[in-house]
C-alpha cells in the first residue's frame, strides 16, 4: 500500500478562520439574495410582513406597558417572578426548536450532502447550521420579548444601559438553550440513532405534562375565586419553581432587572449597572464554553452520527384502507364515484403526512384546552357573548392558516401530476370540487365541535349558539371556497414544496381575503347580538330606544345582520370557486 | 489512487456491500454495474465519506476516508446523483465558493472558473441565480465545480442523468482528455454502452458483491459468450442464475 500522496500545489486545506469567513460572506450572501428576490418578486408579501409585524409589536409593547404598570403598582417582585416564568419556558422551547432545527439542517438537507464531501471541517459545518438554526428558533424571541422588554424599560424609566445592554443580553441568553439542543441532536444521533424518535418524543411528552400540570394548577385551583388576591398569590406560589438561580432564564432576568435600576435622581446605578455586567458575562461565558463543548461535539460525532442515519432502512409500512375510505369506495353507484375516489386519494395523503394532521392536532388541541378553561372564569351576559364571538374568530383564523397553507397549494400540486390525472376519465371541474368538500368537511367537523365547546363553557343561550354555528358553517364554506378557488385560479405548476407556494403571492392574497372575509363575518354578526345584550343589561339609558344602535340591536338590525354575513358568505364561496373553475378548465399543463 | 480494502457496510440486518477489495490505479476509468439495489451508491458514498464503513477501510492517494476526510476530499471530485446547489447563488458565485473552499489562490481560481464555465457552456446563464435551472443546468454545473481542482480522482454517480446529447459528448471527451493525463475516474451507471465506450475496467455488482471485476474482453472470455454486447454479458452475469463470484 502506498504512503499518502501530497495535494497539488493549486489546492490547500483552509485554516478554521478562514473556513469560518468562508461560511459567513456565503450566509451574507444567501440572505442578501433572499432580500432582494423578495423586494423585487414578492412586495406585497414583504409589505404585508412588515407591517404586520410592526402592528403585532406596537400592540404588544402597548399591552406589556398596561401589564408592567399594572403589575408595578401591585407588587415588584411580581414582574420578577413573571419574567423568571417566561424566560423558563422559552429556554425549554428553544432547546427543542434548536434542536428540531439542527437535525433536518444537518442530517436530512442536501446541502449538509454537499458540504460534507468537501474538504471542510465538521465543526464549521455545525457552526454554519447552528447560526441558522438559532436565527428560526429565536426569532420569535426578539418579536415578542423586545417589545416586552422595551416596555419595562419603560415602566421603569431604566436609564440608557439598560437599553445597551439589552441585546447583548438576549444573544448571550438564547445561545444556551441553542447548544444545548445542538449537543443533544448531536449526542441523539451519533450515540443513540434508533432511540432518537423515543428520546425526543419521552422529553416532548415530560414538559408537555409538567406545563398541563402546571397550567391545570394555575386555573383549576379554584373557580370561585379567580382573579382575587388568594388566586393571584396561590399562583405566583406555582411559579416560584421558575426562579431557581442556576436557570440561565434567572440569570437574564436579574441582569435586566439589575440595569434597569436608577438612582433617585433618574440615573444609572453604578451598583445596578455593575451587577448587570455580571450577570452578562455569566451568560457569555455559559453559552462560550457550550458552544466549545457543541463544537469538539460535532467534531467526533457529526460524521459518524451522518453516516449512522444514512444508513438507515425506511421501515416497510403497510397500509390499509381506512373506515372512511371504505364507506367512500366501498359503494358501487356510479354517482360522484370519481368524486369519492378523489376525496379518498387526498385523505389519505392527509393522514399519512405527519406534518398536517400534527399541526392541525396541536392547534385545534390548544384552541380545545383553551375553551375547556373558559369556565375557570365568571362573566357577564354581554362580555360572555363577545368572548363567543372573539373565539369564533379565533377559530375562523386558526383554519383560514390551514386552507392557505395546505389547501391553496393542493391544486398547484395536483398540476404537477397532471399527466396522471388528464389521462384518466375525470373531468376537471371535479378536481376542483373534490378539494372544495375535503376542504370544507375536514374543516366544519372540528371547528363546530370548538364552537360549541366555546360556547357551553361560557353558558350562552342556545339562540346564540345556533348563530355562532350558524356563522361557523359560512366560515368554513367561505375559507374552503376561496383556497380552492384561488389555489384553481392562481396555480405554481413548477412549484414541488407546498410551503413555497403557500407564501408566493397567490397564498398571500389568500390569507389576506381570509382575514378580511372573517372580520366582516364575524363583526357584522356580533354587532347586534352585543347591543341587544348591551340594552337588555344596562337598559334604555345607555342605548336611545329609537336611535340608529337600538335599531341595530332590534329584530331588524339582526336579521339585516343574519342576510349580510349569510350573503358574504355565499359570495366568499362561489366567486372564487367559480373564477378557479373557468381557470382551471382553460388551464394547460 | 482507490483502495477498497475489505469492505462491508450493512443497514441493519442487510449486507448492502460484502466484503469488497478493489483497487483503481492512476489514469484509470472505472465503471460500477450493477442492477438497483446491487450496491453501487453504497460504494460511492463510502467513497466520498457520506457513509463509514461497517468493516474494512477505504483511502484515496492514500488517505483514508474515515479517519482524515478533509485530506482526502482534498483529491477528489464528485458529482452526486442529485445535484445540489445553493438556489440563492449564481453559478458563478457558487463555482467561486468551490473554489475558496479548496483554498485555491484568486488568480488561478479565476481562470478555472472561466475555463469551466467555457468547457461546459455555461457562460450564458452563470450570472443568474442556480433557482432559475433546469435539471441539465445544474448537472453541467456540478460538474464545472467538480473539476475546478483538477482532482485526482473523480466520483460520479449516475453522471448522465438530465444531460442532452452534446453535454454528454463534452462530459466523454472531457474524461477522456483528463484520465489520459492522470485522473482516476470511479463512476456508477446504468448506461452500459457508455461504460463499454469508455471504461478501462469495469466492476459488476450484484446483491452487495463484486461479481465481476476486468474488461469487457475478460468479460466476454469469462461467460463464454463471444462476440455479444455488454447488455446480453451483464443481463447474464446479473440474472439469477448466472455465474458465481
Amino acid at each position: 500500500m502506498s504512503g499518502p500522496t501530497a495535494p497539488r500545489e493549486a489546492v490547500r486545506l483552509l485554516t478554521l478562520d478562514e473556513e469560518s469567513r468562508l461560511f459567513l460572506r456565503l450566509r451574507a450572501t444567501l440572505v442578501w439574495e433572499t432580500v432582494r428576490s423578495m423586494v423585487v418578486g414578492s412586495r406585497l408579501r414583504l409589505s404585508l410582513v412588515v407591517m404586520l409585524s410592526g402592528l403585532f409589536w406596537g400592540a404588544l409593547y402597548g399591552l406589556f406597558v398596561e401589564a408592567f404598570s399594572f403589575l408595578e403598582a401591585l407588587h415588584a417582585d411580581v414582574i420578577s417572578l413573571l419574567l423568571n416564568a417566561f424566560f423558563s419556558s422559552l429556554m425549554v422551547m428553544l432547546v427543542f426548536s434548536t434542536g428540531i432545527l439542527l437535525y433536518g439542517g444537518m442530517y436530512c438537507s442536501p446541502e449538509a450532502r454537499l458540504l460534507l464531501t468537501l474538504p471542510v471541517r465538521a465543526e464549521t459545518v455545525f457552526a454554519h447550521k447552528f447560526r441558522e438554526a438559532l436565527w428560526f428558533a429565536s426569532w420569535g424571541f426578539v418579536l415578542l420579548g423586545s417589545p416586552m422588554l422595551v416596555a419595562y424599560g419603560v415602566v421603569r424609566e431604566a436609564a440608557w444601559p439598560y437599553y445597551a445592554l439589552l441585546l447583548p443580553l438576549m444573544i448571550a441568553f438564547v445561545t444556551i438553550p441553542a447548544a444545548l439542543g445542538g449537543i443533544a441532536c448531536l449526542t441523539l444521533v451519533a450515540w443513540m440513532p434508533r432511540l432518537r424518535i423515543h428520546a425526543l418524543s419521552l422529553a416532548v411528552a415530560g414538559c408537555c405534562l409538567l406545563a398541563i400540570w402546571l397550567g391545570w394548577s394555575l386555573v383549576f385551583q379554584t373557580r370561585t375565586d379567580a382573579m382575587s388576591t388568594a388566586w393571584f398569590e396561590r399562583a405566583f406560589a406555582r411559579l416560584a419553581i421558575t426562579e431557581q438561580k442556576l436557570f440561565p432564564s434567572w440569570w437574564l432576568s436579574s441582569g435586566l432587572i439589575e440595569a434597569a435600576r436608577t438612582q433617585p435622581s433618574g440615573r444609572p446605578s453604578a451598583t445596578g449597572l455593575a451587577e448587570a455586567v455580571k450577570f452578562l458575562s455569566l451568560l457569555l461565558a455559559n453559552s462560550l464554553v457550550l458552544l466549545l463543548l457543541a463544537g469538539w461535539l460535532a467534531r467526533i460525532a457529526y460524521r459518524k452520527g451522518y453516516s449512522h442515519l444514512a444508513g438507515e432502512v425506511p421501515a416497510r409500512r403497510r397500509r390499509r384502507a381506512g373506515l372512511v375510505d371504505r364507506l367512500l369506495i366501498g359503494s358501487d353507484a356510479a354517482v360522484g364515484r370519481p368524486l369519492r375516489l378523489l376525496l379518498v386519494k387526498d385523505l389519505r395523503l392527509f393522514r399519512r403526512d405527519i406534518s398536517q394532521w400534527s399541526q392541525f392536532l396541536i392547534f385545534f388541541g390548544l384552541l380545545g384546552l383553551y375553551f375547556f378553561n373558559l369556565r375557570s372564569f365568571n362573566y357577564h351576559n354581554a362580555y360572555a357573548s363577545m368572548i363567543g364571538f372573539l373565539n369564533l374568530a379565533v377559530v375562523g383564523l386558526i383554519l383560514s392558516t390551514f386552507t392557505t397553507r395546505f389547501i391553496y397549494p393542493m391544486i398547484s400540486l395536483e398540476g404537477r401530476r397532471f399527466w396522471i390525472l388528464g389521462l384518466l376519465p375525470v373531468h376537471r371541474d371535479q378536481i376542483v370540487w373534490s378539494k372544495f368538500l375535503f376542504s370544507f368537511l375536514g374543516g366544519v367537523v372540528p371547528c363546530a365541535g370548538l364552537v360549541f365547546l366555546s360556547d357551553s363553557m361560557l353558558g350562552l343561550p342556545w339562540r346564540l349558539i345556533a348563530l355562532h354555528e350558524y356563522c361557523c358553517l359560512l366560515l368554513c364554506l367561505g375559507l374552503s371556497g376561496i383556497a380552492v378557488g384561488l389555489g384553481a385560479r392562481m396555480p405554481e405548476l413548477r412549484e414541488s414544496s407546498p410551503s413555497k407556494i403557500a407564501s408566493g403571492f397567490g397564498g398571500t392574497l389568500c390569507l389576506v381575503l381570509s382575514s378580511l372575509f372573517i372580520m366582516v363575518v364575524v363583526v357584522v354578526a356580533a354587532i347586534p347580538t352585543h347591543l341587544f345584550l348591551l340594552a337588555r343589561t344596562l337598559g334604555p339609558t345607555v342605548i336611545a330606544p329609537d336611535g340608529l344602535l337600538a335599531w341595530a340591536g332590534g329584530p331588524m338590525g339582526m336579521a339585516t345582520s343574519l342576510a349580510t354575513v349569510t350573503v358574504a358568505g355565499l359570495a366568499a364561496t362561489a366567486v372564487p370557486l367559480a373564477s378557479g373553475l373557468q381557470a382551471f378548465r382553460r388551464l394547460e399543463a | 489512487m482507490i483502495e477498497f480494502d475489505h469492505v462491508s457496510r450493512t443497514y441493519g440486518l442487510k449486507t448492502a456491500v460484502a466484503d469488497l477489495s478493489l483497487a483503481i490505479p492512476r489514469g484509470e476509468l472505472f465503471a460500477l454495474l450493477g442492477p438497483n439495489g446491487a450496491g453501487k451508491t453504497t460504494s460511492i458514498k463510502m467513497l466520498v465519506g457520506l457513509l463509514h464503513p461497517s468493516r474494512g477501510s477505504i483511502r484515496i492517494c492514500g488517505h483514508d476516508v474515515v479517519a482524515d476526510p478533509r485530506a482526502a476530499h482534498l483529491h477528489v471530485g464528485y458529482v452526486p446523483d442529485e445535484p445540489c446547489l445553493y438556489d440563492k447563488l449564481t453559478g458563478r458565485e457558487f463555482l467561486w465558493f468551490i473554489a475558496d473552499m479548496f483554498g485555491m489562490p484568486r488568480h488561478l481560481a479565476r481562470g478555472r472558473i472561466d475555463r469551466e464555465i467555457e468547457c461546459f457552456e455555461l457562460g450564458e446563464f452563470a450570472d443568474d441565480l442556480a433557482e432559475s435551472y433546469s435539471l441539465g443546468m445544474k448537472q453541467r454545473l456540478v460538474f464545472a465545480a467538480s473539476l475546478l481542482h483538477d482532482p485526482d480522482v473523480l466520483v460520479l454517480d449516475e453522471p448522465m442523468v438530465g444531460l442532452d446529447p452534446r453535454s454528454v459528448r463534452i462530459v466523454k471527451d472531457l474524461l477522456e482528455a483528463r484520465t489520459s493525463e492522470g485522473m482516476t475516474v470511479f463512476m456508477s451507471t446504468h448506461t452500459l454502452a457508455m461504460a463499454e465506450e469508455m471504461a478501462d475496467r469495469v466492476g459488476i455488482m450484484v446483491r452487495g458483491q463484486l461479481r465481476f471485476l476486468g474488461t469487457v474482453t475478460e468479460l466476454r472470455e469469462q461467460v463464454a459468450l463471444e462476440a455479444t454486447s455488454l447488455e446480453q454479458l451483464y443481463l447474464e452475469l446479473t440474472s439469477p442464475r448466472g455465474m458465481r463470484p
